[in-house]
């Protein structure tokens, strides 16, 4: 689902690279935590595999087809997120304009699914995330915790092959986080898909199948 | 995709009501003033070729004198009607005549049956019960329109007026073929010769040639052999002239709506710059979720065009019910004074419709084309940790400086082209780089201000303030930008109308020195009332005479107005306005002196010598001098009854200036009443045309002085919204201050005192931009659109209070911003991650 070779990125004006030759690969259903000290460049890496930041070199494959998306455009990058790539972060990101059920319907949108599938979708995975009957209201009314939980259902709904997850429950407290991360696992379990989860709780590491530590000197 | 667009620009509508609606307004305004001129200047372009067509026919060609007194020569007409390649030639004698003692003059048309039926078919008489030979008999025909204004049927009758001559006449029937506006008189041709003249002259003479004629070489082999006092004219001529009547007036209006929509597009900038702002993190997340760049850009000019196309729809509406309301309410000319006749119909047409569509949807695409570039350029990781990225730096880069005096430059440079097309476009151009100069020279006082601000030790908020400027200068240049656009707009106008209305005040002075006047329209005043007037107890201590015709020079242009006064030949500037020396003129020739605008349109200069068509043939004349002339926009010369006798001329005066004896005033007053009443004469006293005149001016700017108000609130709204917007962004800055101490009043002074800062760069800037607009205009744009020239007079007391009352208005609406901003709770904004 991912596979990651020789990636390479430094910001101009640092003094060196944030990684550089870095290998990594996620195949289909597995689970990886990636830890790290706070600004290792776990983000940064993130942001790398998903296209926002464009690496000075190395490869990423992506996707069942493996295409690299170092090598594409920003319009090829942009496809390619919509059809394979779910998206958690640690702020939420949800629109504030748009109702519950249509932040939710925004991959669909955007991946060209077919537009008589949207409805029942949505509605299924709001209820597979424990927010049924929260389709029409407005982020502004919802907890932190629930707005976490359309984000994943958000993450999900469009069945991506690769989910990226930068700490996603660190804007929550400890219990409501517990309850949210086994959801967003068993939800991705549920998919097959394969999963990057940038974590700071050891907790959570140990759920998923692999942990990585991200290093100056590279990932261990 | 097209779900996505329509929710997020549903989101828009619904979250940002007042900015949009108003950016629809601003471009449905700009379309409907456009559209409308458009609308009017079509109906009464189509009404009069309308009735041009009736009472002119549809010929090739049609000959007449130069200057109205004088006429064509029988001997000239039967001349032209001998060459085998004219099929018809129609004489026409038309003149003016009252029925009863009715106020207005009404046209008396003499044509020949026969002719006319060839080339002025629509002229002809319906006679019931009388077929062939002499149909006229000696009497006349009425159109129906005017049959029913006087309430007569055919077979009454009537006693024609002119002067003080009177005919007893009937009116033998109608002529079927006008129109409902029509006012005419048809009698035969050598009737009307015989009772009004010329003896062997007709007015006009219009011709049909054979259709295998090569008419355009036709008319010069004519043109070349004709006395210099006649001129061929083709009917493209008559449609020239009557659009360059209204034409600088239209073109004016036409500027004004291209302000407003322009206004409208500005507001569109500044909606959907903080617009993308606000909501750069929701782009960046539909980045991220799989938002193509290119939808990203065509995002924000959807929402544009949102905006534009109900704003446009809108605007053709209005624009359509604007040009009803108006025809109906003051004629064609919207007050100009420039056609007359009833509310012409409004038909619009697809093609210009449409075209007023598109530049509606094109001046809100235009809007939204840099917020949309902006959008699209958004670093996406970098939008969704920290949120809007402003590129734009507060100073002028210093490699950049230079462009400033050279924008300076170029629109000096501007003023001194002459016009294109008869019109000041260098001097609208010139208008334009100011506003961009002023526009650009905002981030040099802003560095320069705050550079010295931030040296000074200020209270927290003020600190804040002056902080948040330096951190958000593209939102501090647009807020500033609207207000100095719209101020320098409305300062420029307020500063030319006032300019303008103090030389008419002066003009006025000048030439209306008498406290009476007495006016008969364009037909001669009676003789035994100018008989009376000499006479020793007539109550007057000095009565001043004058005749009136109508030149023409060129035939694409408006005719020229004669003015033949008793005036000393060597004091002139005793009652003309002279604005520059008077020449004294060769003792046997004869001088006039002439308008400002015929000196411009004509470039007659003082001291030539010219050749000017007077009583029916051309006379070398010298021009003495120029003198200013507010009222006759397409040219005016004088000349002294005493030349105009000694060269021949015909004295019939039309107009009389009268000063009572003193204390005589009523009786003088009561002397003149009866003959008022029983020529239908216009009798008005000096204050009096005066009021008239100056209310008139009033009038005639109040539309724009409407459309400044309009577009100085426009730019105050912008600051608002770009304030409120950019202090939005900040909110969570903001919050964290508030939890580090920080009151909410503290927070509002700071944001009150930013919007006062930004406000005052505007307010100076456009100040000094109103003042050099308000010169440009004063200075080229009036000269070369309407040949008014005048000095520059600045109304300090009105500008600067205009720009206090505004920097007051811009303060309350840094108030309803900051109050906007600091309304959520604290805690909520720091809890609140986007
Ligand atoms: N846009 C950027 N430009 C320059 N430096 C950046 C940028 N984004 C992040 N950095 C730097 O890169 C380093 C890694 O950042 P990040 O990937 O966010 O770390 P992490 O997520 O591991 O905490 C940090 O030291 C940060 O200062
Ligand atoms: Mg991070």
């Amino acid at each position: 689902m991912l596979t990651v070779s020789g990636l390479g990125k430094q910001y101009p004006g640092a003094s060196r690279p944030l990684f550089s030759h870095l290998d990594l690969g996620v195949s289909a259903g597995e689970i990886v935590a990636l830890l790290g000290e706070s600004g290792t460049g776990k983000s940064t890496l993130l942001n790398c595999i998903a296209g926002l930041e464009t690496a000075d070199s190395g490869s990423v494959g992506i996707g069942p087809q493996g295409l690299d998306i170092v090598r594409l455009g920003e319009t090829a990058r942009a496809a390619l997120r919509a059809r394979c790539i779910g998206f958690v972060f640690q702020a939420f990101h949800v629109l504030p304009t748009l109702t519950v059920a249509q932040n939710v319907a925004l991959p669909l949108l955007l991946s060209q699914v077919a537009a008589d599938e949207h409805v029942g979708r949505t509605q299924a995975l709001l209820e597979r995330v424990g927010l049924a009957g929260f389709g029409g209201r407005w982020p502004a009314s919802l907890s932190g915790g629930e707005l976490q939980r359309v984000a994943i259902a958000r993450a999900l709904v469009h069945h991506p092959a690769l989910i990226l997850a930068d700490e996603p429950t660190g804007n929550l407290d400890p219990r409501t986080a517990d309850g949210i991360l086994s959801l967003f696992l068993e939800r991705v379990r549920e998919q097959a898909a394969g999963a990057l989860i940038v974590t700071h709780s050891q907790q959570v590491a140990q759920c998923c199948d692999r942990i990585l530590t991200l290093t100056p000197d590279g990932l261990v | 995709m097209t779900t996505l667009a329509w929710w997020l620009i549903r989101a828009q509508f619904r979250t940002r009501a007042a900015a949009t609606c108003l950016s629809m307004l601003a471009i449905a305004l700009g379309v409907a003033l456009g559209y409308s001129i458009h609308l009017i200047n079509e109906a009464a372009l189509a009404d009069f070729g309308r009735a041009m067509k009736v009472v002119q026919g549809d010929p090739d060609a049609v000959i007449a004198a130069r200057d109205s007194s004088g006429g064509v020569p029988l001997a000239t007409i039967n001349a032209i009607a001998r060459d085998p390649a004219v099929l018809a030639i129609a004489p026409v004698i038309e003149t003016r005549v009252r029925i009863g003692n009715t106020g207005t003059p009404l046209r008396l048309i003499g044509l020949d049956v026969f002719s006319a039926a060839a080339v002025l078919p629509r002229l002809l008489p319906r006679n019931e019960g009388m077929t062939g030979g002499d149909i006229f008999g000696g009497r006349i025909f009425a159109s129906p329109a005017l049959l029913d204004r006087l309430g007569q049927r055919p077979g009454a009758s009537v006693t024609l007026w002119r002067g003080d001559q009177r005919w007893q006449t009937t009116i033998a029937g109608d002529l079927p073929a006008t129109g409902p506006d029509d006012l005419l008189l048809v009698a035969d041709i050598a009737w009307v010769q015989e009772h009004f003249g010329p003896p062997d002259a007709v007015s006009e003479g219009r011709i049909r040639l054979a259709p295998d004629t090569d008419r355009a070489n036709w008319r010069r082999d004519l043109a070349a052999r004709l006395p210099a006092d006649l001129l061929l004219r083709a009917a493209e001529d008559d449609q020239a002239r009557v659009s360059n009547l209204s034409r600088a007036y239209r073109v004016n209006l036409n500027v004004l709506a291209l302000v407003a929509l322009l206004t409208g597009a500005f507001l569109v900038f500044a909606t959907q710059l903080t617009a993308v702002a606000q909501r750069s993190t929701q782009f960046a997340l539909l980045g991220v979720l799989g938002l193509s760049p290119r939808m990203r850009l065509l995002q924000v000019l959807l929402e544009g065009l949102a905006i534009g196309v109900p704003g446009a729809l809108g605007g053709l509406a209005l624009g359509y019910a604007l040009a009803l309301a108006l025809t109906q309410r003051l004629g064609a000319d919207l007050g100009g004074g420039y056609f007359s006749g009833s509310a012409p119909p409004i038909v619009p047409e697809v093609a210009p419709t449409l075209g007023f569509l598109t530049l509606g949807c094109a001046a809100s695409l235009a809007g939204a084309l840099y917020p949309a570039y902006l959008n699209r350029v958004q670093p996406l990781a970098q939008a969704l940790k920290v949120g809007f990225l402003q590129h734009h730096r507060a100073g002028v880069p210093s490699h950049r400086r230079w462009r400033l005096p050279l924008l300076a430059l170029s629109a000096f440079l501007m003023t001194r082209l002459p016009p294109a097309f008869d019109l000041p476009l260098a001097g609208y151009g010139s208008i334009a780089l100011l506003l961009v100069l002023g526009v650009r020279s905002a981030p040099l006082l802003t560095q320069w201000l705050f550079g010295w601000l931030a040296a000074r030790r200020l209270p927290a908020a003020q600190q804040i303030a002056v902080q948040n400027v330096a951190q958000a200068p593209l939102m501090a240049q647009v807020a500033a930008s609207g207000l100095i656009v719209s101020f320098a707009l409305t300062a420029s106008m307020v500063i030319m109308v006032s300019s303008f209305r103090l030389a008419v005040n002066h003009w006025l002075d000048h030439v209306l020195p008498a406290p009476l006047y007495l006016r008969s329209k364009a037909t001669p005043l009676p003789q035994d009332l100018l008989a009376g007037l000499e006479r020793a107890d007539a109550p007057f201590a000095r009565v001043e005479r004058m005749a009136q015709a109508a030149l023409t020079i060129d035939a694409r242009r408006p005719n020229v107005a004669l003015l033949i006064r008793e005036l000393e030949r060597n004091n002139p500037a005793a009652r003309l306005p002279f604005t520059g020396p008077l020449l004294t003129p060769p003792e046997d020739m004869a001088v006039v002196w002439v308008s400002e605008p015929m000196h411009e349109i004509y470039g007659i200069e003082p001291g030539q010598r010219l050749r000017l068509p007077l009583i029916g043939r051309v006379v070398d004349v010298f021009v003495g001098g120029i003198w200013r002339d507010y009222s006759r926009q397409f040219g005016a010369v004088t000349i002294s009854r005493d030349d105009y006798l000694r060269l021949g001329g015909d004295f019939q005066p039309s107009d009389l200036a009268l000063w009572p004896r003193p204390g005589q005033e009523s009786a003088a007053s009561d002397w003149l009443a009866g003959w008022t009443t029983g020529y239908g004469l216009e009798l008005t006293d000096g204050i009096e045309i005066r009021h008239l005149s100056l209310s008139i001016f009033d009038k005639s700017f109040a539309v724009t002085y409407a459309l400044e108000a309009a577009a100085t609130l426009i730019g105050l709204f912008a600051l608002a919204v770009t304030l409120a917007a950019s202090v939005r962004l900040r909110a969570r800055e903001l919050a964290t201050l508030g939890a580090l101490g920080f009151d909410r009043r503290m927070l509002r002074r700071a944001v009150i005192f930013e919007g006062a800062l930004i406000a005052a760069v505007g307010l100076l800037i456009g100040v000094a931009c109103g003042i050099a607009i308000g010169a440009v205009l004063t200075h080229v744009v009036n000269p070369q659109a309407f040949h008014w020239r005048m000095s520059l007079a600045v109304p300090w007391l009105t500008v600067l209070g205009a720009a206090g009352l505004t920097l007051l208005a811009a303060v309350v609406a840094s108030a309803y911003a900051a109050h906007q901003a600091t309304r959520l709770p604290t805690a909520q904004i720091l809890a609140d991650v986007q």
